[in-house]
């Protein structure tokens, strides 16, 4: 590799590392002092590990922009990567370097991610307005206010009311139990069979 | 989602001093100390196999046991090295030489003398000895090095769950021949290289859920 080649491979690190100068110059320099604020944080400095953790956000930030493509997955990376070495940080020792031992954790959490969406995307379809492109509206189906109105007014009239309330007022069980004076297990029954007496009319009249 | 400077300020505020963790090889002859002990007990317990020395003065046989322990040894040491984030994952060759050493001389022996297992074969006497001693050996030395290993769940489970199971496997394999009379051929096959490949294979299935359940309990 000639001098001119690596000049060039510089300035193309430099522009992936990207971020403002600070990031350039990580994580050689800070190493030291991320290392020793690590080695007070084990011993109990809280106000070291703010720092540290302050200090190495906007590093991890910058590893997770490098394999992640979506904002708030990239913030979700670099807060999952804080926790983690906020669990397994009685691992690090001070004697060995810092950047080696986060870089590590990082990459194996941003791994983990990316395969866990990778399953994620075999299994799911991302919902395209396509998808959502059904048969046009059929003219009497049978399901229109109207029918649904009359059908709703033959039934009994504790059934009646239970599904006013809990179905289309949507109240929760115990309001509706209240403003109707019906047990909530009463409700439960009332609202089911109107709902099995609605289905029964309306699947035979499709029939018909 | 909580703001970053948020969950920075929470971790820090609830954050509680450490004991950092004992180099790797100190923590792996802790726990190889711990299979020491448990050999001795279910030595003193059993009694050795009788014809011991006698099976030692046999090169093969000797070199295999011998084999099998340094596998032991070597895994449990690759395990609690690669365990941690920055060390190099080379360290997971380790066990290998003293692994094909193993394994070569066991499927020497079976290759030289394809011995007959006697009139009667193994006793089935013998074989149920032989699963208590897996179980009495095997179990405990999992479950430490399982509660000694958990916060490798979240970097590196796999690798570490296999090679800490191989060294299980090995110390087990090394317990079998000393405890029971299994030395024809694919008795020896089967004891040996099927009780390593149990454990490596249970610690690629469970390891890695194992150190997440003892990361969960225990941190």
């Amino acid at each position: 590799m000639t001098a001119r080649d690596l000049g060039e491979r510089a300035v193309v690190l430099r522009v992936v590392e990207g971020g403002g100068p600070d990031d350039r110059e990580m994580p050689r320099l800070r190493d030291l002092d991320w290392s020793i604020l690590m080695a007070r944080a084990q011993d109990g400095d809280r106000a070291a590990y703010h720092r540290l953790l302050t200090e190495i956000s906007p590093y991890l930030r910058s590893l997770a922009t490098r394999r992640l493509w979506n904002g708030a997955d990239i913030e979700d990376a670099v807060q999952d990567i804080l926790l983690t070495v906020h669990a397994i940080r009685h691992t690090y020792d001070p004697a060995r370097p810092f950047a080696p031992w986060l870089v590590t954790i990082a990459q194996r959490r941003l791994i983990d991610r990316l395969r866990r969406q990778g399953r994620i995307r075999r299994r799911e379809v991302v919902m395209e307005p396509e998808h959502e492109a059904v048969a046009e509206p059929q003219h009497d189906t049978g399901l229109d206010g109207h029918h649904l109105q009359a059908a709703v007014d033959s039934l009994p009239p504790a059934q009646q009311q239970a599904l006013r309330l809990v179905k289309l007022q949507e109240m929760s069980l115990k309001d509706a139990s209240h403003a109707s004076g019906m047990s909530i297990s009463a409700l439960k029954v009332n609202v089911h069979r109107a709902l099995k007496t609605l289905q029964k009319l309306f699947s035979d009249r499709d029939q018909s | 989602m909580i703001d970053t400077p948020d969950l920075i300020t929470s971790l820090s505020s609830d954050m509680k001093p450490v004991r950092r963790l004992q180099p790797p090889l100190l923590r792996a002859a802790g726990w190889l100390g711990f299979a020491a002990v448990l050999l001795a007990l279910i030595a003193i317990n059993r009694g050795i196999r009788p014809d011991l020395a006698e099976r030692m003065q046999d090169a093969a046989f000797a070199t295999s046991m011998a084999a099998a322990l340094a596998t032991g040894i070597l895994a449990a040491v690759a395990a609690f090295i690669v365990s941690l984030p920055d060390r190099s994952r080379l360290w997971l060759l380790l066990p290998v030489p003293a692994l094909i050493l193993w394994l070569s001389n066991v499927g020497y022996q079976c290759l030289t003398h394809w011995v007959v297992i006697g009139p009667e074969g193994i006793s089935p006497g013998e074989a149920v000895r032989c699963f208590s001693t897996l179980a009495l050996t095997g179990l405990p030395l999992s479950l430490l090095l399982c509660i000694m290993l958990r916060y490798a769940a979240v970097l590196r489970p796999a690798a570490v769950a296999i090679t800490g199971s191989l060294s299980v496997g090995a110390l087990t394999a090394t317990a079998l021949s000393l405890f029971h009379t299994i030395d024809a051929s694919a008795m020896i096959l089967m004891w040996n290289v099927g009780t390593a490949a149990m454990f490596a294979a249970l610690g690629a299935a469970f390891g890695g859920s194992a150190m997440g359940w003892a990361e969960r309990r225990l941190s």
